[in-house]
C-alpha cells in the first residue's frame, strides 16, 4: 500500500518529490525515481509536488498501469535512497511540454 | 486542509503548503476526505428504527418528528426515573472547540443527566503529568530540530503524528539520535537509530531503571534539581531499588541497553522524550508517566529549546473552556459514569439506581472503541433502552439506534480548532452547505435545548457567537490573532517565543502546587482523580484511591509473570495500537482506507506461530474469557515473542465473525485517571 511513480517520470526525473517526502522513500536510477512501498506513509505530499503528475495512489491506477506497483518495489529495493533533489534530466522540460503540462 | 469544490460539491482536498507544520501534506486518513463527504453511505436524514435492534433497518422521518420523539421520551424518563437515567456518550469523532469534546456538555449538565467521564485518551497520562510538571504544553514540537537525543516512547509517530517526523528527521541530520521504545518494530521504529523492544506494561520499570542509573553514575543536573524540583532525595532512594539487573528481568531488555539509554538521555543535551497515548494503557500507566516526566528535570533537559518532554500541546491554547462546558449547570448531587463501563452500566453487571434508560451517542462509536464489546452489544440490544445516535454513517453503534440523526462532516460546518500536535490555532471555514438534512452538533444541541424548553441564552448562541467566545482573546498567547485573521489565513501560531527560543521551564515555572517539578507529588495526597475537562467540568466524586507520591512500578495484571494461571490458558500478551489508515474507528468503513488496512490482522512472532500451528495469512481466532474476534495472521520477527499485535478501529459489522479487538479487552482501569488497560490483556490465538 503506497504511492507509485509512473510513466511521466521517465526521462524527466524532476525530483521535487524528494524534497517533500518526510521519510526519504525515493530511490533513483538513470531515468526516473521509485517509491519504497514499505516506508511510504501515504501522505500524498509528492503527488502535488510532481510537475508532471507522475505519482498516484496505487489504488487509483488503471489496469494498464498497475505493473508500476511491483516495479517501484523491485527498483527501490536495489537502488540508492535519494537524500536530496537532483537536476532534472536533459530534455525534461521538453518532455513536460510534450505531455501538455 | 484546502478544499476544492465544483457546483457546491467537494471534489478534492489537499494540505496547505503555507502551513509551517504540515507543509502541504495531509495523511492517509484524510487524503480522500471528499469520499467521506460524498459517500452514498452517509446518513443524510433523521431515521427511526423499523427492524430489531442492531438490524440496521430504518425509515426516514422529519426533523420535527425526531426531536418530538426524543424530547418526549426524555421528559417522561426525567419525570419518572429522574434525569440521571439518561446518559450522554461522546468523545472526539468530530474535532473542534465548538463541535468536539464538550459540545453537548451545557445541555446534559442542564438536563441533570448522568455525567459522562471520558477517559479515552491521555486522561491517565494527564493526571500523572499534571502531578509532576503541571499542565504545560511542554516542548514545542518544532523545537525538536534542536534536540540531540530524541526518545519516542510508545509513539508510532509516522502513523499517528506524521507531520512531526520531518522535525525529528531534521534533528537527525544535525546529529541527533532517534530512539523508539515500543514492543513492536513499527514503521517508526524501523527508521529509528535504536529500537528498544520493551515487554508490554513494563515502561514504569524502565523509567525507574533509567533514573537509578542517572543517580548511580552521577549523571544528574544537581543545580537544576536544587533550584527547580522537590523530592529528589526520596526519588533517588526509591530508584535505588530498581537495579539494571532487576529492570532487565522485568522489561526483557538487556542491562547494557538500559544503561545506554540513561547515558544517552543525560549526556546528549538537549534530550527530549515524546510520549504517546499507549504509555497509559497498562495497569501501571500513570506511575510510568510519573517516572518518565521526572527524567527531563533530573538531567536538566528543560534548560534549552528542544529539551524536556512533549505530551499534549493542547495546554498551550487559552481556550475558554467554561463557556463550552458550563459546569455551573451541574446540580448538587450528580452521578458520574466512566465511559469504559458502558457494557456493565447497560446490563445487570452494574446495578444502578436509576438504571440507564436512554443513551445518546455523538462523536463516538463505543461498539468499536470501548472494551467488552460483547457486553456493550448486549446492553444496546435492550428493548427498554431508548438510544439516540448522531452520525455520518451506520456504525456498529448506530445500528442499534432507535432514532438516528444525520451529522455534518468537518467541511460542512464552521469551527475553531486547538491542536493536539503543534502550536497553531486553526480555523475550520465551512466549504459547502450541509448535505441532505445533516446538521452540525452545535445546531443539534440548539434544537434539542429548544425542544426541551431550556431558556438560558447559552443554548441559542449562534456558531459565530460561540467562535467569538472560544478563546481567551486577551491572553498574551493570542496577541495579534483575531477571528478575521484566522478566517482569512486559516491558521495562526500562538504568540509564544519561536521554536528556536521556546524553553518554558528553563527556570522552573512548573504549574504544580510548588511551582517546581514534583518528583514527590504533593497532589498525590488527594488521591486519584480525572481532570474536570474529561468529565463535563465536574470535579466532585473523584475516585480518590491512594496514590504513592513517589513513582513506582506496577506490574501488569495479565501477564505470565504475575498471573501464571491465566497465562496457562491465554499465553499471549495482546497490544492494540492505532491503525495506520484509520482515526480510531473513523474511516474504518471507507473503501480507500479499508483497502489500505486490509482485514483485521493479528501480528505474531514466527516462534509463536509455529507453536500454535499457524501459517502466515491464515484466519485465526483470538480469544479469552471476555470474548473472541477473528483476524488474519501476519507472521514477523518485528514483534517480540509472546506478544501479539492487533490494531483497533476495524468495524465489527465488516469483520468476519462480527467482532473486533475490543471483544477481548477489559474495562479495568489503569492506576491513574481512569485510563484503560488495553495493553494488559492475555489472549490465546488458534486456527479457525
Amino acid at each position: 500500500m503506497a504511492y507509485v511513480v509512473t510513466d511521466n517520470c521517465v526521462d524527466c526525473r524532476f525530483t521535487q518529490c524528494v524534497a517533500v517526502c518526510p521519510v526519504q522513500c525515493f530511490h533513483a536510477d538513470e531515468t526516473m525515481v521509485y517509491i519504497d512501498p514499505d516506508n511510504c506513509i501515504d501522505c500524498a505530499g509528492c503527488v502535488e509536488a510532481c510537475p508532471v503528475g507522475a505519482i498516484d495512489d496505487e489504488f487509483n491506477l488503471p489496469d494498464d498501469q498497475r505493473y508500476w506497483i511491483e516495479k517501484n518495489r523491485e527498483r527501490a529495493a536495489i537502488l540508492p535512497r535519494l537524500t536530496g533533489t537532483m537536476d532534472p534530466l536533459p530534455g525534461a522540460e521538453a518532455r513536460k511540454a510534450a505531455l501538455g503540462l | 486542509m484546502i478544499v476544492s469544490k465544483e457546483n457546491g460539491k467537494v471534489i478534492s482536498v489537499r494540505g496547505n503548503p503555507d502551513q509551517p507544520f504540515t507543509k502541504g501534506r495531509l495523511c492517509v486518513k484524510v487524503n480522500n476526505y471528499q469520499e467521506r463527504v460524498n459517500s452514498t453511505d452517509r446518513i443524510l436524514y433523521p431515521m427511526r428504527r423499523t427492524g430489531p435492534k442492531g438490524s440496521g433497518l430504518f425509515e426516514q422521518i422529519g426533523w420535527n418528528e425526531a426531536l418530538e420523539e426524543i424530547t418526549t421520551r426524555w421528559k417522561e424518563i426525567a419525570a419518572t426515573s429522574g434525569p440521571k437515567a439518561i446518559l450522554p456518550y461522546s468523545y472526539l469523532g468530530t474535532q473542534g472547540i465548538l463541535n468536539g469534546l464538550n459540545v453537548g456538555d451545557p445541555f446534559f449538565n442542564k438536563l441533570g443527566a448522568t455525567i459522562s467521564e471520558r477517559t479515552f485518551c491521555d486522561s491517565g497520562a494527564c493526571t500523572a503529568y499534571t502531578m509532576t510538571i503541571g499542565h504545560t504544553a511542554g516542548v514545542d514540537p518544532e523545537s525538536f530540530v534542536h534536540s540531540r537525543y530524541i526518545v519516542l516512547w510508545a509513539s508510532n509517530t509516522l502513523t499517528t503524528n506524521s507531520h512531526h517526523w520531518p522535525f525529528i528527521d531534521e534533528a537527525r541530520k544535525r546529529g541527533a539520535k532517534i530512539v523508539v521504545i515500543d514492543p513492536y518494530r513499527t514503521r517508526t521504529a524501523r527508521l529509528a537509530d535504536l529500537h528498544v523492544p520493551i515487554r508490554p506494561g513494563t515502561d514504569g520499570a524502565l523509567a525507574l531503571g533509567i533514573i537509578h542509573i542517572l543517580f548511580r553514575d552521577g549523571l544528574t543536573d544537581a543545580d537544576y534539581i536544587s533550584q527547580y524540583s522537590i523530592g529528589a532525595d526520596e526519588l533517588a532512594e526509591r530508584a535505588a531499588e530498581y537495579t539494571p539487573a532487576m529492570v532487565a528481568d522485568i522489561t526483557g531488555l538487556s542491562a547494557e541497553l538500559i544503561t545506554e539509554l540513561a547515558h544517552g538521555i543525560a549526556t546528549s543535551q538537549p534530550s527530549v522524550i515524546r510520549i504517546g497515548v499507549a504509555i497509559e494503557r497498562q495497569s501501571g500507566g500513570g506511575q510510568a508517566v510519573r517516572a518518565i516526566s521526572c527524567i527531563p528535570a533530573l538531567v536538566g533537559s528543560w534548560r534549552r529549546p528542544g529539551g524536556g518532554l512533549l505530551q499534549l500541546p493542547l495546554w498551550a491554547f487559552p481556550v475558554n473552556w467554561g463557556a463550552f462546558i458550563r459546569p455551573d449547570f451541574i446540580g448538587p448531587e450528580p452521578r458520574v459514569l466512566n465511559q469504559w463501563k458502558l457494557g456493565e452500566a447497560l446490563t445487570d453487571e452494574m446495578p444502578l439506581d436509576p438504571p440507564i434508560r436512554s443513551l445518546m451517542v455523538y462523536n463516538a462509536n463505543p461498539m468499536a472503541m470501548a472494551p467488552e464489546q460483547g457486553r456493550i452489544a448486549q446492553g444496546l440490544a435492550r428493548e427498554d433502552l431508548f438510544t439516540v445516535v448522531s452520525e455520518h454513517f451506520l456504525t456498529d453503534t448506530a445500528r442499534y439506534a432507535d432514532i438516528l440523526l444525520p451529522a455534518t462532516t468537518q467541511v460542512e460546518q464552521e469551527d475553531i480548532m486547538f491542536s493536539w500536535g503543534h502550536f497553531y490555532l486553526s480555523y475550520n471555514n465551512r466549504a459547502i452547505d450541509p448535505m441532505g438534512e445533516a446538521i452540525s452538533n452545535t445546531e443539534l444541541f440548539r434544537r434539542l435545548a429548544k425542544a426541551m424548553g431550556f431558556e438560558d441564552p447559552c443554548f441559542s448562541r449562534t456558531d459565530e457567537e460561540q467562535i467569538a467566545q472560544a478563546m481567551l482573546w486577551d491572553a498574551p498567547q493570542m496577541e495579534g490573532i483575531t477571528v478575521e485573521r484566522l478566517k482569512r489565513e486559516g491558521f495562526a501560531r500562538l504568540n509564544l517565543p519561536s521554536a528556536d527560543e521556546y524553553a518554558p521551564h528553563a527556570q522552573g515555572n512548573f504549574a504544580t502546587p510548588s511551582g517546581k517539578c514534583e518528583f514527590k507529588a504533593s497532589m498525590a495526597a488527594e488521591g486519584n482523580f480525572v481532570l474536570g475537562l474529561f468529565r463535563q467540568g465536574y470535579d466532585g466524586q473523584q475516585s480518590g484511591e491512594p496514590i504513592d507520591p513517589l513513582p513506582h512500578y506496577i506490574a501488569p495484571q495479565e501477564s505470565r509473570f504475575t498471573n501464571p494461571v491465566l497465562a496457562a490458558r491465554y499465553p499471549l500478551n495482546l497490544i492494540t495500537p492505532k491503525n495506520h489508515a484509520f482515526l480510531s474507528s473513523s474511516f474504518g468503513n471507507l473503501p480507500h482506507q479499508r483497502r489500505h488496512a486490509g482485514e483485521q490482522p493479528v501480528v505474531m512472532h514466527p516462534a509463536d506461530a509455529a507453536k500454535y500451528g499457524i501459517a502466515a495469512g491464515e484466519r485465526v481466532r483470538v480469544h479469552n474469557d471476555r470474548g473472541t474476534f477473528e483476524a488474519i495472521a501476519q507472521v514477523t520477527k518485528d514483534i517480540r515473542q509472546g506478544v501479539v499485535v492487533a490494531p483497533a478501529g476495524h468495524w465489527a459489522s465488516l469483520n468476519s465473525g462480527g467482532a473486533t479487538v475490543h471483544a477481548v479487552t477489559s474495562s479495568r482501569y489503569a492506576d491513574m485517571g481512569a485510563a484503560p488497560t488495553f495493553s494488559d490483556t492475555l489472549v490465546a490465538v488458534e486456527r479457525c
